[in-house]
């Protein structure tokens, strides 16, 4: 029941400390006449007793800590005046004693928390010393349910935290983006730090979601400036659970969801079809007398199992945790699915006094996923699988009367997506392990030295077998197409710190120093041949296929790396625990940029004034906490940036034919740019925390404005004389402005209920400031970027903005779409710069905003997440191309393509464009508790029911408004996504 | 105790290895040291030469879509892709042949983008072979071949950004008179013709040798009018008679019926391109250098698994008035493949197009409408993407015409009359009644040379490219021009847009 959530080591020594005061304590007054005596029951305010509370005389070192009862007994020779309990995670209480000699206490849980702890980088902090933007979020606040990615138990959680999660393929994992976009050449994922391990956004694929002990999400710069070149985009920290001294354990905790199709698009049926075609008068040959529902066929009840057994324990000087855990996922279109098994073991031993602190760990993960092709369709129309149901006719058979695949060749490229799913092998394995090795020694008290090494490979493994029977066009022609592809990665980082935690009595100073050094190496091959007799070996024997058909393209490999070396260093100096300053330095050097410009520096500097502990804030009961926090860094990114683009380069481009045979063709890669530099953040922010009334009511605001500079980005250059139409360099630049307001209400909070009502708003802004600058001197105009469909950067403008043709109608008679001829030349340019084209909103979010309630009655439990953004709009490209009736002859089509009785269209209007606004209830959990005091062998157990993405509100009129919002190419355009799943899951928890 | 931090990070400092960050290259070559070799050098040469065969993403000369060559055929009158009113194709093509194409049209920026990476190569082995001192003839030949670019830029856009050092700051590069590129490439040419090798085949398949060069200066001056206002008939008639002691002579057209079209004439559009004729060929295999379209894009659906071998992609199409001025005996005539009994093999179920095309845009032509060309008979290996056809740059029949043509412009139609009629009475014609018009000369080109990329200068120079045509009406003369695509424009504040865009 404690609420709060403590880091390991803080805990011990906190817990340490209180404990031999107490025992000297109660030594002490043992050894004195006894005079006066005084005895009770301390316990949480839902009538469970807390063991180990301390009980001290105010004033004296007298005092007694409570047993497993709850009971304690106080003695004292003379008055005792005051008594104060206090235990961590609940408010201290002093109580005034008059003449009783029984005293039962209720203690309040401390329900701010401000003795928190949160994982910034390089160290803990405790919550109350911290001075930048962060959000904590700890595994009773998690989301819960089928859960096979970590960032599903945070979406929703933290203000300015957006994750989105694109349909629900096995295996796919949401995006994230923290404060915004903050990079347009990629690096806008933040960075994942594991227990000390740096890596991207993958790196979550090892760590089971029910080991999690806390999720700490540094926001600002001055949080983040610390990981310097990988902060630019936030950090996500993720603590791993740790055994406690003194306890073994052995948990499981498991869950079962049936998974179904929440939303489907209205195409035609076949009668709704063959009506439409006598309108259209589609020639009756096209007509091929099936009644097929494709959606139906390439769909299924999918389901999700996770399931995880951790054992650990330990004793004063050492503890261990392993863990196994298999999460398993079978899609709802057919042949998906996903299967992750994980591996994990962690070990701390203590030495030399307890001086000396080493741990362990080491992680293994495997990863089978079974892909529903993505990438089929014909010429015209390219997307997944499943988004292929709507290109088929209900009047097409799914087979032939001999039962091949039904194939119609009077259509040009013409696919059975049946035959695609039932056919295709498209495999892939992932092998992911990492080892760490972590050393703390301290020197003196205060002073320690540590030394961290990690060591992570993940090799990726990939088969696809695409018979002739798959009725791809590339499979017909080239009777069979099998690969087996490598990718595989490396990387390693070392840090050797010097770290200082002092207090000086009024004075606290935090310090630590910093060397780091990483390498990431990134290699693989792919092979490749065509031409089958049969398909029985798939792609497990690529010697059988034709010599005749090699080309050159089929055999690859490469290897590239990149290093980074920093030099780092952070102050956390407090006084009086109300004024706070936090000043960090960063020097890193990266490969990736030119030669005279491989290092940067990234300073930042912040602080923060509790005001609510000032004297003149005293005697007043309204406002419980405040404290103003203000903080301004810079950050930089080189991760998006891929290796090797400031070198002048010759690769391969394919073959060439000279002096009478087939040679190589050499070729220049790219117009090589020796003046890449470092891309650089500006961050501010001012935030407040606050908390009325006891902190019934408590919250965090915080504002920021984030300008990215020397924006690396890849700039039109002129051709001539570069050979290539853009080059990699650093000319523009970004802002991001923004508002989170985090709001947490107790309700109630009693013996029987305690009902929360938690909710986070964001508002945030982007602009694309500069694209057009100098690159080698010479002025470049870079503008009106191409950014998806219909969506553009724009100087002055939100990323991804929609400059579009606006829709006119249509002509009567010929029933072809409209457009306003803006400019009134009487031409209709379509080309990105069009003065036909108009401003039509933008492709990302404006505002996001969730609201978390917790109800607790007894041994019940419920919790709930609503979930929404808008103020972005979407260009609903399905709609389009299922709603001209010119394609009705091969091709299904949406049934609200009545509504427009269009024929035919030239353009991609704003007729297709719809808002994207909706309100998700995402995530309802129903647990109940069981009261296993009297079981033997079990220590806890709960169950619990949970149903995710139980309704959906919104406009949009297609498969799911949550689409590509990464701010990268291609946000705001719904081309087809994987279905998403409503499910229910039943949940188990079990520790012995 | 910061002194003891900044000390520790002092000393670290101070251990060179651990602050390392060199950048490490072990896939590709740096390309300093790679070009510096001899290896290099030729690889330099031979990667020009790659520019050639069209591939995806509108690169190319001839061969693949989007790019050079569509710019210059579809805006013709030989060629159309029309949208279908099954929804299939966008306007892109149809625009072209309708000559409604704006500045910003991915065609266009494709061939500008295409053929000034090819000068930079050029300039890029130019420059590696001097270095290296290789011989006069590679060095002449990769001169040559940028000159051939510019003058295919000069060609298509009339006043244009010119540089032949590829390490210029971009606002150096200035805009450069169309007769002034006229004047660099002549002197170029002048000046390297004679080093080139005469070497014809072999090696040199699919290579500047002289007689592709001096046809190349031939070319220069048969449109010199064009480019400069004034006219080179007789330097144009010297050029070939250069051309002359190379030894070609028409390739035979005699039937054979192991070939789909029954003639050996088609040999000439085949795998291997004869030598008698072919002066300066594309060499194609598909997908491992380029490849060949234009039958596959041609024929419809069902004919391509038939004809071809995969399924066709319902495409290009030759315009009904174009296929009426081919007499029915007239050996050429059977590329097209139209009606119910067309030339070449009738399989079972083959398609039966109809050579009217009623519509080009909305609701666009009926799924077979249009009269389909085979001239590139698919040649293996073959596929989807296309087939292994090598593509003829320049052929004896052409410049037997050019000849005649010059002869006819200085007013001596008379002894014009054997070359056009060689090159008639090979298709199976007679020869001309009386002394050539120019209006026959044009007509005889269209026949020789249909879908090889020459008509859109053939058109220009005999005045009909901006006239009325099937289904469309004239357009301004502006058009005669293509704009300089708007993605350049942009990038470079020193170019002025062509007139009329």
């Amino acid at each position: 029941m404690n609420k709060n959530y403590i880091l390991k080591t803080s805990i011990a020594v906190r817990c340490l400390a209180v404990f031999l005061m107490i025992v000297f304590s109660t030594n002490f007054s043992e050894a004195l006449a006894q005079s006066k005596t005084i005895s009770g029951t301390v316990s949480d305010n839902y009538g469970m007793t807390l063991p180990g509370v301390s009980v001290l005389i105010k004033g004296s070192t007298q005092g007694t800590v409570t047993d497993l009862e709850g009971k304690y007994v106080l003695t004292s020779d003379g008055d005792i005046g005051t008594l104060v309990f206090s235990y961590i995670g609940y408010t201290t209480q002093e109580v005034v004693l008059g003449n009783q000699n029984v005293l039962d206490i209720t203690l309040e849980e401390d329900l701010l928390g401000l003795d928190e702890v949160v994982v910034v980088g390089y160290g803990v902090q405790q919550k109350k010393d911290i001075t930048g933007a962060t959000s904590s979020i700890s595994k009773e606040d998690m989301n819960q349910g089928a859960i096979t990615n970590p960032l599903q138990q945070i979406s929703g959680r933290a203000a300015g935290v957006n994750i989105t999660q694109i349909g629900s393929e096995p295996g796919s994992r949401p995006t994230v983006r923290i404060r915004g976009i903050t990079s347009l050449i990629g690096g806008s994922d933040p960075l994942v730090v594991i227990d000390g391990v740096q890596g991207n956004l993958d790196l979550l694929n090892q760590v089971p979601p029910s080991e999690i002990e806390s999720i700490d999400v540094l926001k600002d710069a001055s949080a983040t400036a610390i990981y310097g070149s990988r902060g630019a985009p936030g950090v996500i920290i993720v603590s791993t659970k740790r055994s406690k001294s003194g306890q073994a354990t052995i948990e499981y905790t498991g869950s079962v969801s049936v998974d179904q199709i929440a939303n489907e698009l209205e195409v035609l049926d076949a009668e709704g079809w063959r009506e439409q075609a006598r309108i259209w008068n589609v020639p009756f040959s096209e007509d091929h007398g099936s009644d097929t529902d494709w959606y139906d066929i390439l769909t299924q009840t999918g389901m999700t199992q996770n399931h995880t057994v951790a054992l650990g324990g330990g004793s004063q000087n050492f503890n261990y945790r392993a863990s196994v855990s298999a999460i398993l996922q079978d899609g709802v279109v057919i042949n998906s699915s996903n299967k992750n098994y994980i591996a994990s073991i962690s070990a701390t031993q203590k030495a030399i006094d307890d001086r000396l602190t080493m741990t362990f760990t080491m992680n293994n993960s495997i990863r089978q996923n079974i892909g529903s092709p993505g990438g089929v369709g014909r010429a015209g129309f390219t997307s997944n699988l499943i988004s292929n149901a709507y290109v088929s006719k209900p009047t097409d058979p799914v087979l032939f009367e001999n039962g091949d695949y039904f194939f119609d060749p009077n259509v040009f490229q013409y696919i059975n997506p049946y035959a695609v799913a039932e056919t295709i092998i498209n495999e892939r394995e992932s092998r992911s392990q990492f080892t760490t090795f972590r050393t703390d020694f301290e020197i003196i008290d205060g002073l320690k030295a540590g030394w961290f090494g990690s060591w992570r490979k993940v090799d990726v493994n990939s088969g696809y077998y695409a018979p002739a029977a798959s009725t791809l066009a590339g499979a017909i022609d080239q009777q069979g197409i099998a690969n087996v592809n490598t990718n595989l990665t490396d990387e390693k980082l070392m840090d050797i710190s010097l770290a200082y935690d002092k207090d000086f009595g009024k004075h606290k100073i935090n310090a630590i120093g910093v060397y780091e050094w990483q390498r990431q190496t990134y290699q693989g091959h792919f092979a490749q041949t065509k031409g089958f007799i049969n398909d029985l070996t798939e792609y497990h024997a690529l010697q059988l296929g034709s010599v005749s058909r090699y080309l050159p393209g089929d055999i690859s490999s490469y290897k590239n790396d990149r290093t980074l070396v920093s030099f780092l260093g952070r102050v956390n100096y407090s006084f009086a625990d109300k004024y706070i300053l936090t000043a960090s330095m960063r020097r890193d050097g990266s490969s990736v940029f030119g030669e005279e410009h491989k290092w940067g520096h990234f300073p930042s500097v912040s602080a923060a004034w509790r005001i609510g502990d000032e004297g003149f804030m005293q005697g007043q009961n309204l406002v419980s906490t405040l404290k103003l926090r203000a903080g301004y860094g810079i950050t930089g990114n080189q991760q998006g940036l891929s290796p090797q683009q400031s070198l002048q380069l010759v690769g391969a481009s394919g073959s060439t034919y000279f002096n009478g045979g087939l040679i190589t063709n050499f070729q220049v890669t790219q117009n090589a740019n020796q003046n890449l530099q470092w891309e650089t953040r500006r961050q501010t922010n001012v935030g407040i925390d606050f908390g009325f009334a006891q902190d019934k009511i408590n919250g965090t605001i915080d504002v920021y404005t984030a300008t990215t500079d020397n924006l690396l980005f890849n700039y039109a250059v002129p051709q001539p004389p570069y050979p290539f139409g853009s080059i990699a360099a650093n000319v523009g630049s970004l802002r991001n402005d923004g508002l989170e307001l985090a709001l947490n209400y107790h309700l109630l909070d009693n013996s029987d209920w305690s009902i929360t009502l938690a909710g986070n708003v964001t508002f945030m802004r982007n602009e694309v400031e500069r694209l057009s600058g100098t690159i080698g001197g010479v002025e470049v105009n870079t503008n009106y970027v191409g950014w998806g469909f219909n969506s553009y950067l724009i100087e002055g403008q939100p990323i991804g903005t929609f400059y579009i043709l606006e829709n006119d109608g249509k002509e009567s008679g010929t029933n072809e779409e409209l457009v306003v001829d803006r400019n009134g030349d009487g031409v209709i340019d379509q080309g990105n710069e069009s003065p036909d084209r108009y401003i039509a909103g933008t492709a990302l979010p404006t505002f996001t905003y969730a609201f978390t309630p917790t109800v607790k009655f007894k041994n019940f439990d419920l919790s709930m997440v609503w979930r929404g953004s808008g103020g972005n709009m979407i260009f609903n490209r399905i709609r389009r191309d299922f709603s001209l009736y010119e394609s009705l002859g091969k091709s299904n089509m949406l049934v609200s393509a009545e509504n427009l009785g269009l024929f035919t269209s030239q353009y991609a209007s704003d007729l297709w464009l719809e808002k994207g606004d909706y309100v998700r209830f995402e995530n309802l959990a129903i647990g109940y508790t069981f009261n296993t005091a009297k079981i033997r062998n079990i220590s806890s157990m709960r169950l619990s029911v949970v149903g995710n993405n139980l309704a959906l509100f919104t406009k949009y009129s297609g498969l799911d408004p949550e689409l590509n919002l990464s701010g990268g190419n291609g946000s705001g355009l719904d081309a087809g996504i994987y279905p998403r799943t409503r499910s229910i899951a039943v949940g188990l928890h079990v520790s012995f | 105790m910061k002194n003891i931090i900044t000390l520790s990070i002092l000393a670290l400092l101070t251990l060179g290895s651990c602050t390392d960050v060199g950048e490490n290259v072990y896939d590709k070559y740096a390309a300093e040291d790679f070009y510096g070799s001899a290896e290099g050098s030729d690889a330099a040469l031979a990667s020009v030469y790659a520019q050639l065969p069209g591939n995806w993403g509108g690169v190319g000369y001839a061969g693949a879509d989007n790019g050079w060559y569509d710019l210059n055929s579809m805006s013709s009158d030989e060629q159309v892709i029309p949208h279908r009113n099954t929804g299939d194709w966008q306007l892109d093509f149809a625009r072209l042949y309708q000559r409604e194409w704006l500045p910003n049209d991915g065609i266009n920026s494709n061939a500008w983008n295409w053929l000034y990476r090819s000068v930079f190569l050029a300039n890029l082995a130019i420059e590696q072979l001097e270095l290296a001192n290789a011989e006069q003839s590679k060095i002449a030949e990769a001169r040559v071949l940028r000159a051939f670019f510019y003058y295919l830029l000069m060609d298509d856009y009339g006043n244009i950004p010119f540089f032949t050092e590829n390490n210029l700051p971009a606002d150096q590069i200035q805009q450069v008179s169309r007769p002034e590129v006229f004047a660099f490439i002549e002197s170029e040419l002048k000046a390297n013709l004679e080093d080139l090798p005469t070497t014809k085949g072999g090696n040199y398949y699919g290579r500047f040798n002289k007689w592709a060069g001096y046809t190349l200066l031939a070319k220069l001056y048969l449109n010199a009018e064009v480019y400069t206002g004034t006219p080179k008939w007789q330097e144009c008639l010297d050029a070939i008679s250069v051309i002359e002691q190379g030894g070609f002579s028409l390739h035979t057209s005699a039937n054979d019926s192991s070939l789909p079209l029954g003639s050996k004439y088609y040999e000439l559009f085949g795998d291997v391109l004869p030598d008698d004729e072919t002066i300066l060929a594309i060499f194609t295999t598909v997908d491992v250098v380029g490849r060949n379209i234009f039958m596959i894009r041609s024929l419809g659906g069902t004919d391509g698994t038939l004809l071809a071998g995969a399924g066709a992609w319902n495409g290009s199409v030759v315009p009904q008035e174009y296929v009426e001025k081919f007499a029915d005996n007239d050996i050429r005539k059977r590329q097209f493949r139209y009606g119910p009994d067309p030339s070449g093999p009738q399989p079972a179920g083959f398609i039966e197009y109809a050579l009217e095309l009623d519509n080009l845009d909305n609701p666009g032509a009926d799924r077979n409408a249009g009269a389909r060309n085979t001239k590139f008979w698919t040649a293996l290996p073959a596929n989807g993407g296309g087939s292994s056809n090598d593509f003829p740059i320049y052929r004896y029949a052409d410049v037997l015409l050019m000849k005649a043509e010059c002869l006819v412009r200085l007013g001596d139609a008379a002894s014009a009359k054997p070359f056009i009629d060689q090159v008639r009475q090979r298709a199976g014609l007679s020869g001309l009644p009386s002394a050539p018009t120019l209006e026959q000369i044009y007509d005889e080109r269209g026949f020789e040379l249909t879908w090889e990329a020459h008509r859109r200068q053939d058109m220009i120079r005999f005045g009909t490219f901006t006239q009325e045509r099937y289904l469309v009406p004239a357009v301004g003369d502006h058009f005669k021009l293509f704009p300089i695509p708007t993605s350049a424009l942009n990038t470079n504040p020193n170019l002025t847009q062509n007139p009329g865009w």
